[in-house]
């Protein structure tokens, strides 16, 4: 044999050909995603040392004029870094101080009263919109995370961004964009409530973690973290079955699982997950009867719960969310899902 | 720099980029996102390799200022793709095993799964360059250019990781066949 097929593909090797064949259709092909902003150390070195300069010249004109005439309270100008912002139907509160715009500074909060919202931009990846009666701070935001905090009330986000860019802590958990839109509310018994309509995003709350993908909602259980997803269509039997379940009645799973549905594949991959061994059998069993399980995710293994095959199981059935991700009807607000806010 | 992005070198590519020019990162990117998804692959499944591709790339953007000798950006990509995919291990739970789930649409055959448990078991420096030779399409050449390597460095590697794969994807085979 002639040449060197596996160095340069001269001549002839059909071992090595076979096995191109078989893991080519693996090769990476996708795009670059949106790049995030550049940080410039040298203009970084430029800004800090003028507002070294002009810090030192605020406090010298502070000093001057102090018992002249009151510091202005409005933290939050229509400059400066930090997340862009607009009031509706009124001012929203920023810093507390009332105003119709500017820029929310990291470590500052912004408010809305019962009948104002407030439209503001996450960086550069993305939007969102704070419903009335509601408080959001930017907790941090840089080249390697954008991080909110929730502390009452909804909103509702947009993000283009690599995963894991954007995350929002309310009180009870932690939501971690995978790249998606969703609704997220503090609801007013303390609760966490995630609707997502499009992508994934995780709802994270200590080592307990619920992987809700578009057309899904979550509620965290006191004291247990997010609860079971359950497709924001189902029917109100089986969201029924759920709550009863994550509320720590085990009588609810044979039922529940028996009542599953094509559309609840989801909820039965997050009772895999999270579920105890035990139950586990019979969970695949009824994922078996809806799915069509690839052969190398190995039954033994999802039932021992070996991550990389609960994982693996995850990503087959969640794969089709990425190719339509508007493609799912905004959730409706109905008496079953009392928390969805469009 | 060359007349254009296109025919420009990595290190003039690298440069071009520092400044903040868009084409010649998404070029560097289209050099590179094959080699980097192998990487990952060696350490995660593909629908998570798939991620660590671009939060690698999101990181070297914000970052290439860092890289003080553009020759050098090779390295210090794979460097950087190696601490990810290791990261993104961990975070699932499997602290550093070599093999990971797999997940991609259409499913690969239960034999291509095989072969992939198998590239992965094989030692570290093995295991990335036949992922970027038999998954990612690369020639041996290409992946010393991509990774910094000397083409003689890839050339072992290629043949003595296609040895040890034929060994254990077909022991009998192996051990009557010329070594």
């Amino acid at each position: 044999m002639s040449g060197d097929y596996l160095w340069d593909r001269s001549g002839e090797d059909p071992e090595v050909a076979r096995l191109e064949g078989l893991l080519g259709g693996l090769a990476h092909d996708a795009p670059l995603a949106p790049l995030p902003p550049r940080r410039d150390r040298r203009r970084a070195l430029i800004v800090g040392a003028s507002v070294v300069v002009i810090a030192a010249a605020a406090v010298i004109a502070v000093l001057a004029t102090r018992g002249s005439r009151p510091a202005s309270p409005d933290g939050c100008g229509a400059s400066g870094a930090g997340f862009a912002f607009t009031s509706r139907g009124g001012q929203a509160r920023c810093g507390g101080v009332a105003t119709a715009g500017g820029v929310l500074p990291v470590g500052v909060a912004l408010e809305t009263p019962p009948d104002v919202t407030a439209d503001v931009t996450i960086a550069d990846i993305g939007a969102l919109t704070l419903a009335g009666g509601s408080e959001l701070t930017l907790a941090a935001t840089g080249a390697d995370q954008h991080r909110l905090r929730l502390a009452h009330g909804r909103l509702s986000a947009r993000v283009t961004a690599p995963p894991r860019l954007f995350v929002v802590d309310t009180p009870a958990a932690t939501a971690i964009d995978l790249g998606c839109a969703y609704d997220l509310a503090v609801l007013p018994d303390g609760r966490t409530q995630l609707t997502v309509t499009s992508g994934v995003v995780e709802l994270a709350a200590g080592a307990r973690v619920a992987h809700v993908t578009r057309g899904h909602t979550v509620t965290t259980v006191a004291g247990r973290g997010p609860g079971t997803p359950v497709a924001v269509d189902a029917t109100p039997a089986f969201a029924a079955l759920v709550a009863r379940w994550d509320a720590g009645d085990p009588t609810a799973l044979p039922p529940l699982v028996a009542a599953a549905g094509a559309g609840d594949t989801l909820t039965l991959w997050n009772l895999l997950a999270n579920g105890a061994a035990a139950d586990r059998p019979a969970i695949l069993a009824r994922l078996d009867e809806l799915f069509p399980r690839p052969e190398w995710l190995l039954a033994d293994e999802l039932v021992a719960g070996k991550p990389e095959a609960i994982a693996g199981l995850r990503d087959v059935l969640t794969s089709g969310v990425w190719l339509a991700p508007d493609a799912t009807p905004a959730p409706p607000s109905t008496d079953a899902n009392p928390g969805v806010w469009r | 720099m060359a007349a254009s992005v296109v025919d420009a070198t990595i290190a003039e590519l690298v440069v071009a980029a520092q400044g903040g020019n868009h084409a010649a990162f998404t070029t560097l990117y289209a050099r590179f996102h094959r080699a980097v998804h192998a990487v990952a692959l060696a350490r995660v499944g593909a629908a998570d390799a798939a991620d660590v591709v671009q939060d690698v790339f999101a990181r070297a953007w914000t970052r290439l200022d860092s890289v003080r000798e553009p020759a050098a950006f090779a390295g210090w990509l794979m460097t950087m793709a190696r601490h990810r995919a290791i990261d993104r291990a961990r975070a699932r739970g499997g602290g550093d095993a070599p093999e990971r789930e797999v997940a991609v649409a259409p499913a690969p055959t239960a034999e291509a799964a095989a072969a992939l448990r198998a590239i992965r078991a094989l030692p570290e420096a093995y295991r990335e360059t036949l992922l970027m030779r038999l998954v990612e399409g690369l020639s041996g050449p290409e992946i010393a250019e991509r990774t910094g390597l000397t083409p003689e460095s890839v050339r072992v590697n290629l043949h003595r990781g296609m040895k040890l794969l034929r060994e254990r994807l077909d022991p009998q085979a192996a051990t009557g066949g010329t070594p």
